[in-house]
């Protein structure tokens, strides 16, 4: 059958469960059902053929798990396996010219950061069981019961780029419609579609009559032909095995009402039979497939969530981006993640709906930096990204490993752009940003504005990439050089939607560059632009002026229902009680652990006091007090960390303001890791906030680190202390190795250690120089080793 | 009382948390149980007792400790629960944002995984008592000698990262890191309430060990 010819014409049928009728035949449990494509041949031939007999017009090859990494230590290659498996399917499917798929499922492991599985690792897995599956010469690659929209992009991607088939990709939501990591249907479709599968759909997980309850929302947001495999419903123990209550004829009927939906391919999973595809098959044949509409939506999502551009103004937080902002320039070329993810969440509790990460310097390779921010971003905020980078490299990098479908920024008119960006932004998926400039500059007025716009729409539709996925920016510049700019960018904004029908974006601060109290141009611009019909704004989120401006527009406009927004935007935030700034010490304030209060306290000082000044009649008294307190048993953890955190509010407040003077705080450099293999962080991360209050500075390399990474930093940094966590017995094997590779490399560095499992005893037989029983062991090892201040550091000192 | 547990994952005395302290207890539980979908998986296998090991179904497990915890048992449940992914991602961006609050949630998710646990545990019971058996107290790779390796095939047996999405590192942990694997023994005797988990426990340093005048205790 030619299924490019008959998609859309009929109904398409795949096959049902294969895992379930080799279990029917004494698959064990946890045994690998793939290897029976080399060891019980006939039996996974059988089944294939029962399938064709019932019906099936597409075959899914017994290879869900022939991965390199689950068939790990099973003595069996992927290529073999994969071959067979294709070839069993092949031979059944000649029959009656039915189509084969290379069954590709997930590799069972978690993908970093929740789990320790790579993302490359994970592409060149897929990847080669892709290839076998076209080598053996299957038809369709169906990747399926995907849990994890991250996992999910990895195989499509190894998919499209190793092979030319067309590609099927499915995945598994709960009773509440999520992906096991959290995402919903909307993100998984605009992730999907943005990587250009050819059909997605749910399968595994429940029964069809669960599965048709999402079917609306999949159809509502999809522009795709839909896949339809459900269980026999939901799996229970009954008596030592695994069963599934609904029966051929009930599934069959479920099918056919999701058919009539405007499903056009549908199948089975766990607990089906052929009995039900035969059943399915009967019901559901004569049922023409509902055409399907494009819904041409503007999305862009992450792992978690999307959102749509064009139903109320979206606000894309500016301020990751280090143009003007020493502090973050600091933190940029330190490699300080953490203080990009603080930057990152407040702007999400301010208000931001997307978030623009730019980080541009010419000190830093900014290909390596943009990716570490986008993925250390996405571990602590489901808010969708703007890649913002003129490097198309750094682009391509940070596309390739973000989870979800982003918003790049940005294309314009001039030809070299549109030949880079388009490219990526067609294999990648994404929503791109198109700056109304090219190579003769930005357009005087209107008409030229809407020109180039045009022109980017045209060329961006020869790559394939529709205008739902293009945001048009008319360019903001400051009226402090032309009055006329403000007008002629609304008057292009509304030329631009009223001739072109696309989403509008702007970068309003631009307009009162050079005057004084910008606030209030930018808030009455925006109010401006939102009345002309701005679909998305890059803004400052911490400015109260613009943020009011916002919610005042939401409501006034009736876009805000019920002037919710706007309430709730007024009726402040639940925030712990704190004492004022005005009543307390900042000793005190850190002592007690009063965050706010600290921070209140210390810009208060530094009106009048130099921040080390500051630091040492303050700060570290309060610190010393409340370590000795935690040391003599009569304060505990949680209170010795929030007086840690106040400090380091406290401490932040200063930073900033040195930065801005070329100064940084310096004590003894430290490099921290919790050890390869280890994924439990939380000490270690104890320990580096104490360490820093204490001015040391710290080199967090994270958790799973290899001993070679921990050596090398520590090497090419010329450190004098690390300090080493693990959690369990298997992963002391690593920590012992990683002191001896330390001790070996730089004789002289010292290697502390702490972890659950260690004891003071352990700790000597592995070598360590020092056992830290808790957080504050550390500081004092730490203060004894380094026995200097805290001092300050100037460019050139 | 869900609170009194988090306090003792914390190392901190009750009578030393203020108000602020209980309201950051409170109010990370609750946030904790508005994301998070906590899941499980279960299935009864027969129990052989093998010579310094017990076979559950196809796994074998080497070691004595568990061999001694199951005596006289004629079956076993294979259990495997999370708080899913979603509870690791809050504990991480808590781990960025305030420290402090990082490590009231990690305790408040390490109680809620162990209070959910039971809570399945119950309902196992519940089906158990049917045919006359009694539950032992669960006991997971990594206690005793009971070798952290057969997660492994604890996860494999059990389909656990289709299933609940839980799955584990190269070195054996589990992640999400909320997460419990274990043996819960079925037996024909009727239980000796009197014995706490932490009394049979071979781990008397263990920071986390409840005192038998402990009221807290199971």
């Amino acid at each position: 059958m030619d299924l490019r010819s008959e998609l859309g014409k009929r109904l398409i049928f795949f096959d049902g469960a294969m895992g379930t009728m080799l279990q029917g035949m004494g698959l064990e449990a946890g045994e690998l059902p793939e290897v029976w494509n080399l060891t019980h041949p006939k039996a996974v031939s059988d089944i294939h053929r029962a399938y064709l007999a019932a019906g099936a017009d597409i075959l899914k090859t017994n290879t869900f798990g022939a991965n390199r990494i689950k068939l790990g230590q099973s003595g069996y290659s992927v290529s073999e396996v994969v071959s067979a498996g294709v070839w069993l399917a092949k031979d059944a499917a000649a029959e009656k010219g039915a189509l084969v798929a290379m069954d590709i499922g997930p590799t069972g492991k978690l993908m970093k950061p929740l789990g320790d599985l790579e993302f490359e690792d994970a592409v060149s897995a897929f990847a080669e069981a892709a290839r076998a599956g076209e080598r053996a010469g299957a038809d369709i690659i169906l990747i399926e019961t995907m849990s994890d929209t991250y996992e999910c992009k990895a195989a499509v991607l190894a998919a499209k780029e190793n092979t030319s088939l067309p590609v099927f990709a499915t995945v598994v939501v709960d009773e509440q419609g999520k992906l096991l990591t959290g995402g919903d249907i909307p993100s998984a479709v605009a992730l999907l579609e943005g990587l250009g599968v050819d059909a997605l759909g749910l399968n595994c997980g429940f029964g069809p009559s669960q599965m048709e309850r999402f079917f609306p929302v999949l159809e509502s947001c999809c522009s795709i032909p839909i896949i339809i495999n459900p269980n026999a419903g939901l799996p229970r123990e009954d008596s030592g095995s695994i069963v599934y209550d609904v029966t051929a004829e009930q599934f069959a009927r479920d099918m056919k009402r999701i058919a009539e939906s405007g499903a056009w391919i549908l199948g089975g999973c766990c607990g089906t039979t052929p009995a039900y595809i035969r059943a399915m098959v009967r019901c559901c044949k004569n049922i023409s497939p509902k055409p399907i509409h494009k819904k041409n939506l503007t999305v862009v999502s992450s792992y978690s969530q999307t959102v749509r551009f064009g139903k109320k103004p979206v606000l894309i937080g500016e301020r990751i981006n280090p143009t003007g902002k020493p502090r973050l320039k600091q933190a940029l070329c330190e490699g300080d993640m953490d203080y990009l993810m603080r930057g990152a969440v407040s702007q999400q509790e301010k208000g931001a709906h997307v978030l623009d990460v730019n980080t541009g310097l010419p000190e830093i390779n900014e290909t390596t930096v943009l990716s570490r921010a986008v993925q250390g971003i996405q571990s602590v905020t489901g808010l969708p990204l703007q890649i913002d980078t003129s490097s198309p490299v750094a682009m391509e990098a940070a596309m390739r490993l973000y989870n979800g479908k982003p918003l790049v920024n940005s294309v314009n008119g001039k030809k070299e752009s549109m030949e880079t960006v388009f490219p990526l932004v067609k294999k990648y998926g994404g929503v791109v940003i198109a700056l109304t400039l090219d190579e003769n500059g930005i357009p005087a007025t209107a008409e030229g504005r809407a020109a180039v716009a045009q022109k980017i729409i045209s060329a961006a539709a020869e790559y394939g990439i529709e205008k739902k996925d293009i945001i048009v920016d008319t360019l903001v510049m400051t009226i402090s050089t032309g009055q006329k700019n403000a007008a002629v960018t609304l008057d292009s904004l509304r030329l631009v939607k009223e001739r072109l029908g696309v989403c509008t974006s702007l970068g309003i601060s631009n307009v009162s560059f050079g005057l004084p109290e910008r606030q209030n141009l930018n808030a009455s611009f925006f109010t401006m632009a939102l009345q002309t019909g701005l679909d998305a704004a890059i803004v400052n989120p911490n400015s109260e002026a613009v943020m009011n401006a916002y919610y005042a527009f939401g409501a006034l406009s009736g876009k805000d229902g019920q002037c919710s927004a706007y309430i709730r935007h007024h009726s402040g935030q639940k925030r712990e009680e704190e004492p004022s700034a005005g009543s307390i010490t900042l000793a005190e304030a850190i002592w007690k652990g009063f965050r706010e209060s600290a921070r209140e306290k210390a810009r208060e000082m530094l009106k009048t006091e130099v921040p080390l000044d500051i630091i040492h009649s303050q700060m570290i008294p309060a610190l010393d007090r409340a370590g000795k307190d935690f040391e003599q048993g009569t304060l505990f953890l949680p209170q010795l960390l929030m007086s840690a955190e106040a400090a380091k509010a406290a401490f932040e407040i200063l930073r900033g303001s040195m930065a801005g003077k070329g100064e940084t705080v310096r004590g003894g450099k430290i490099v921290l890791a919790t050890v390869k293999g280890d994924i439990h962080d939380i000490g270690k991360n104890i320990v580096k906030v104490l360490l820093e209050n204490y001015g040391f500075d710290v080199l967090d390399l994270g958790r799973d680190v290899t001993p070679e990474k921990v050596v090398e930093t520590a090497v090419s940094q010329h450190v004098r202390l690390v300090g080493l966590s693990a959690l369990m017995t298997t992963t002391v094997a690593s920590m012992e190795e990683t002191i001896r590779q330390v001790h070996q490399a730089l004789p002289g560095c010292k290697v502390m250690v702490g972890g659950a499992v260690l004891t003071p005893e352990y700790a000597k037989k592995i070598h360590a120089d020092f056992y830290s029983k808790d957080a504050m062991g550390s500081v004092r090892y730490a203060q004894k080793l380094f026995s200097v201040n805290i001092s300050r550091e100037r460019p050139g000192d | 009382m869900l609170e009194k547990e988090v306090l003792r994952y914390l190392g901190c005395p009750e009578q030393s948390a203020d108000s602020r302290l209980k309201t950051r207890i409170s109010d990370s539980l609750q946030d904790l149980r508005k994301a998070c979908t906590p899941r499980s998986v279960w299935r009864c296998f027969p129990l052989e007792m093998g010579t310094g090991s017990v076979q559950i179904g196809t796994l074998e497990i080497p070691g004595n400790s568990l061999r001694k915890h199951l005596r006289g048992c004629g079956q076993a449940v294979l259990f495997a629960a999370t708080l899913g992914a979603q509870a690791d991602f809050l504990l991480e961006r808590m781990s960025r944002m305030d420290i402090g609050l990082a490590a009231v949630y990690q305790a408040s998710a390490a109680a809620l995984v162990e209070r959910y646990c039971d809570e399945c545990e119950q309902k196992i019971a519940e089906k158990a008592s049917r045919k006359n058996l009694f539950l032992r107290p669960r006991y997971s790779p990594g206690y005793g000698d009971f070798p952290i390796e057969c997660q492994r095939g604890i996860l494999a047996v059990l389909d656990c990262p289709r299933r609940i999405g839980l799955s584990m590192t190269e070195r054996y942990m589990l992640v999400p890191t909320k997460s419990v694997t274990a043996v819960i023994g079925l037996t024909r005797d009727r239980p000796d309430g009197t014995v706490s988990k932490c009394a049979r426990c071979d781990s008397p340093a263990c920071p986390f060990r409840k005192e038998p005048n402990d009221g807290s205790a199971e």
